[in-house]
């Protein structure tokens, strides 16, 4: 112990010391001088005798030094200040690896740490590896299951230890305390043993039991999330027991769930959960209707195949008991062929994830491309200095110095370099994360963690080591392999004269950028390609927004949608006005069975078609072009009944009819000729309203007047010259004249909710053609370093060609055609490469195929032209050589 | 360069037993005086750079065995005392059975040589 103090107080006094050593050594060799010549020597011989006797001084005091302290640590702080003397010294080359080194590790980073939320963290919950999610596919929508279904599920303790179910994850008002003021929060409906079957403990109160799901509309009950109850109610344990209301549902909290518990949904944090059997909808418990995700713990002894064979029968007898005798064959076909799939549980259950995950993939695996390409030029920039340091380290080695010391130093600069890159590239991180946050809609939730995750922080650092490693050790061993003497002699650059290694680097460089432009190409086409789809309507800046009804609302929705059309319309700037139900790029759906009186396909029985309620010109403000008419005010409740139909529907009941708008459709499906009339005023174009990869159907408008009144709120329709902010203000003073509590949901323009619906293209396309432009980047830097010292190098020997006639374009020509020659080499390499990526995101194309010639064309070209580019001037810098300069340097 | 010849170089390990053991006998010593005393004690026969002592000492310092500190020579000039502690007379003892075994063992073989 006595040591390390010891040491400690050496390391910091070491100054002092050295002072302190110079005394006694001195003091040692005056005393020896003087026992010499008291022996008879003169003063000259003594001193000689006294320092041979004591041998080497100096080497006496650096063995003394070496042992004290810390040595290694002392050493190595001295190869810190050594490395960053020199970093400070070419700023250029410094910041130029650790940009390039940053923005490699920053992009991973930001990518990672999505890609750990969503597909890699698993749930903090007792065995979470035994957990499997059950996962409806095929028929209407997919994932869910309804309440019957589930029960059946739950019901077979030969498979699973428990089986519970969620009904999603939703924002919605709450109302912390009697009286206070609307807040909102997010609500997860569960099943009874949610909280048993995951093994979460409550932290204080209880949590749900099989006997708080029991009765519909039954069991007002709450259980809050530790951070809802430290947050709002400042972990108040008086909070058991209170009343908050929750969706305008009044419910008793009776427990608070484990800390670090937020639900099931990695993108998503719930604040309350509520028994399944609190839920509004009106048909929770019918077996039409899909709601519930079941997350099942299987039993260790079942194996897999078992519970996936034993479900398919599940399945199979369930969907032949409700829609075994359903009349409608096409409905029956399609309710049958449903599956249920086992899926990985473990990290819970994720919306996003369905149609998220493969595209994070693609970008995790173009993002460590990145990474990859940045190491390959700091390893290529470290080279260049390397080589320009020869004379230096030929020096240093001459005088002494071990391979083992220099390249120790050389790898603590490329450790500083790593550390800095990383420093910059997490600050880096947390803007990418922004970028990325922003082309996510707002209901695919929130996959982001607010602090920083250890996980991820530990992938940044073992990358950064890796690449430490990767772009450091090759030129640190390189650059100190000189022979000491050829390396002092003039010139001394034998060994780099051939920068071969320099070359193949370059050539990796650039393959890895083909592979990275080309996916750049691809989904930028692909988005190109989405953008172009005909929709069907022109206006996309039209203004779309819904009321947001309380549910104890009483008020007439269609009595108040009318007067808030009207007053909009009446608004000085608004064009026109409008809604409909389903609206455009909004969600929901809405389907009726018809006989359509005279076409063969509704002859034997009725047919299934998309419906929509419109109001009075919701064609012209959404831009369709229509033949005959559009529905007027003249189209009520006592009016006849009509309809608009669209192109599909006339193809499919009405093929060849040049007419359409003489016909008529019956909504009564009853008898093959129909029952009362609905007749068809107008034919509309095709329009995609659910998405632009959307399967065109035939479609059937019926006026907002007449009919059923509407259940859900419409979408409202405004087309404007007004700025958002403005039509929403004219909106909001509407508002309360309307009723109390009523507000306004999915407010935007179309286009955003176009562009919120490809998301996922959008952000390939984007980040992809950032991490192109990258690769770009980093390869033209490669490519021109590489180009100018070869230059460099062969001065002497441009010089004697031009003194032997060659004219100032062959020399740009040759420079050009070497700088051509290393892109050709990447191209080759990098080609089968990018077909075999291509390949794997093959499905997340559209409208393009794999081997799109557009993008690996352009590919080819672009790494062309930035080869050109990057030779240009040290080809131009080659042509102006002046050859008698040129050969006296030599 | 003739009796240079004879001297024998220092064993390694050796030198740090020859310091404690002078230390503990002679007293307190500064760098100087213990190079004298060991040059004395082998007889002259010791090839002893008098520089590598010091590394040696700071060695046995750093382990606890000698203590060291400023204080006035017999010519009224400043200097570095070492001195024993009481960790070092038990490393003294430990090694100076190891040492005698080790030429007990070294004994028998020399003996075996001359049997032959």
């Amino acid at each position: 112990m006595a040591g390390i103090w010891m040491r400690f107080h050496e390391l910091i006094r070491g100054a002092r010391l050295d002072g302190e050593l110079d005394d006694e050594v001195g003091l040692h060799l005056q005393m020896m001088e003087e026992e010499f010549r008291r022996r008879g020597m003169s003063e000259a011989e003594a001193r000689a005798a006294a320092r041979r006797e004591f041998g080497g001084v100096a080497h006496a005091k650096e063995a003394y030094r070496d042992q004290r302290g810390f040595p290694r640590l002392e050493s190595f702080a001295k190869d810190v200040r050594y490395a960053l003397r020199g970093l400070r010294r070419s700023p250029g080359f410094t910041a130029a690896a650790v940009v390039s080194l940053a923005l490699g590790i920053g992009a991973n980073t930001a990518i990672f740490s999505l890609f750990h939320t969503l597909m890699l963290r698993m749930l903090p919950v007792a065995h979470a590896e035994q957990l499997v999610a059950i996962h409806r596919t095929g028929g209407w929508g997919t994932g869910t299951v309804s309440l019957p279904l589930y029960r059946e599920i739950a019901g077979r303790a030969d498979l699973f230890n428990g089986v519970l179910a969620t009904g999603g994850v939703a924002k919605v008002r709450f109302v912390a305390a009697a009286g206070g003021r609307d807040e909102f929060a997010q609500q997860e409906f569960v099943s009874g043993n949610y909280f048993q079957v995951l093994g979460i403990q409550p932290v204080i109160g209880r949590l749900f039991t099989g006997e708080d799901n029991r009765v519909p509309g039954g069991h007002p009950l709450a259980v809050l999330s530790y951070d809802l109850w430290r947050n709002r109610f400042g972990a108040d344990p008086a909070v058991l027991g209170r009343n908050v209301i929750v969706d305008e549902q009044l419910l008793t909290v009776i427990g608070v769930a484990a800390p670090g518990f937020h639900g099931v949904a990695p993108e998503r944090h719930t604040d309350i959960w509520v028994p399944a059997m609190m839920t509004h909808f009106g048909q929770a418990m019918s077996p039409n209707m899909w709601w519930l995700m079941p997350l099942a713990r299987v039993r260790p002894d079942v194996p897999v195949q078992r519970v996936r064979a034993a479900l398919d029968v599940l399945m199979q007898q369930h969907l032949r008991t409700i829609y075994g005798r359903s009349y409608d064959s096409a409905m029956r076909k399609k309710a049958i062929e449903q599956r249920l799939e086992i899926r990985e549980g473990s990290v819970g259950l994720s919306m996003l994830r369905e149609h998220f995950g493969k595209p994070l993939g693609v970008l995790l695996a173009l993002v460590a491309l990145v990474l990859l390409a940045a190491c390959i030029n700091v390893a290529n920039l470290l080279l260049a200095r390397g080589a320009a340091r020869q004379k230096e380290i030929a020096m240093r080695l001459s005088l002494g110095a071990t391979r083992a010391r220099l390249v120790r130093q050389a790898l603590t600069e490329t450790l500083l370099i790593a550390a800095a890159g990383t420093a910059v590239g997490i600050g880096l991180a947390a803007c990418g994360v922004r970028v990325i946050a922003s082309f996510l809609p707002e209901e695919a939730g929130n996959p982001f963690s607010s602090a920083p995750d250890l996980p991820v922080l530990g992938f940044t650092i073992a990358i950064s080591a890796a690449s430490a490693l990767l772009f450091g050790l090759g030129p640190a061993l390189r650059s100190t392999a000189v022979n000491p003497a050829a390396g002092l002699r003039s010139g001394g650059l034998d060994r780099a004269g051939r920068p071969m290694l320099r070359r193949v680097l370059v050539v990796a460089q650039v393959a890895f950028s083909v592979v990275l432009v080309a996916m750049a190409g691809l989904f930028g086409h692909s988005l190109l390609a989405m953008r172009s789809v005909d929709l069907g309507f022109r206006n996309q800046s039209v203004i779309a927004f819904s009321l947001d009804l309380p549910r104890l609302w009483k008020g007439n929705l269609r009595q108040a949608q009318d007067q808030l059309m009207k007053t909009l319309a009446a608004t000085p700037g608004i064009y026109s006005v409008s809604c409909a139900f389903p609206g455009l790029f909004g969600g929901g759906s809405s389907d009726a069975t018809i006989r359509v009186p005279g076409s063969e396909r509704t002859a034997m029985e009725p047919v299934d078609v998309d419906v929509a309620k419109i109001a009075p010109r919701y064609f012209e403000t959404i831009g369709a072009a229509l033949k005959g008419r559009e529905f007027d005010r003249n189209d009520t409740a006592t009016s006849p009944k009509v309809a608009v139909v669209n192109e599909a529907f006339v193809r499919e009941f009405l093929p060849g009819e040049a007419h359409p708008e003489t016909r008529w459709l019956s909504f009564d499906d009853s008898k093959p000729e129909g029952g009362s009339r609905t007749s068809i005023v107008g034919v509309v174009r095709d329009i995609r309203q659910d998405g632009i990869q959307q399967k065109i159907a035939p479609r059937v408008y019926t006026p907002f007047g007449q009919g059923d009144d509407p259940t859900f709120p419409p979408d409202t329709l405004v087309r404007t010259a007004l700025p958002l902010a403005a039509v929403r203000a004219a909106v909001l003073r509407e508002l309360p004249k309307l009723g109390a509590g009523t507000a306004v949901a999915e407010w935007g323009t179309v286009r955003q909710r176009i562009d919120d619906s490809i998301f996922e293209t959008r952000l390939l396309a984007t980040l992809g053609g950032f991490f192109g432009v990258l690769a770009l980047l980093l390869a033209a830097v490669g490519l021109y370093g590489v180009m100018s010292y070869g230059m460099a190098k062969r001065a002497g020997e441009i010089g004697i060609r031009m003194a032997l006639g060659a004219r100032r374009a062959d020399v740009v020509g040759m420079v050009l055609g070497d700088a051509l020659l290393l892109v050709a080499a990447g191209l080759i390499l990098g080609f089968p490469l990018a077909w075999a990526a291509a390949r794997a995101v093959h499905s997340l194309l559209f409208g393009i195929a794999a081997v799109d010639p557009l993008a690996f064309g352009g590919t080819g070209a672009v790494l062309i032209v930035v080869a050109l580019g990057a030779a240009f001037l040290p080809a131009r810098r080659a042509a102006s050589i002046d050859p008698m300069r040129a050969l006296r340097h030599e | 360069m003739s009796t240079r010849e004879a001297k024998t170089d220092i064993l390694q390990g050796t030198l740090d037993l020859m310091v404690l053991r002078t230390l503990a006998t002679m007293g307190a010593q500064h760098g100087f005086g213990l190079a004298q005393r060991i040059q004395q004690i082998s007889g002259g026969m010791l090839d002893l750079n008098q520089g590598t002592l010091y590394p040696a000492l700071l060695r046995l310092e750093h382990r606890g065995w000698i203590r060291s500190r400023w204080g006035v020579s017999g010519n009224n000039r400043r200097a570095k005392f070492y001195e024993i502690t009481a960790a070092g007379r038990r490393q003294v003892e430990r090694e100076s059975e190891d040492w005698a075994r080790t030429v007990a063992i070294m004994d028998r073989f020399e003996r075996l040589t001359e049997m032959e």
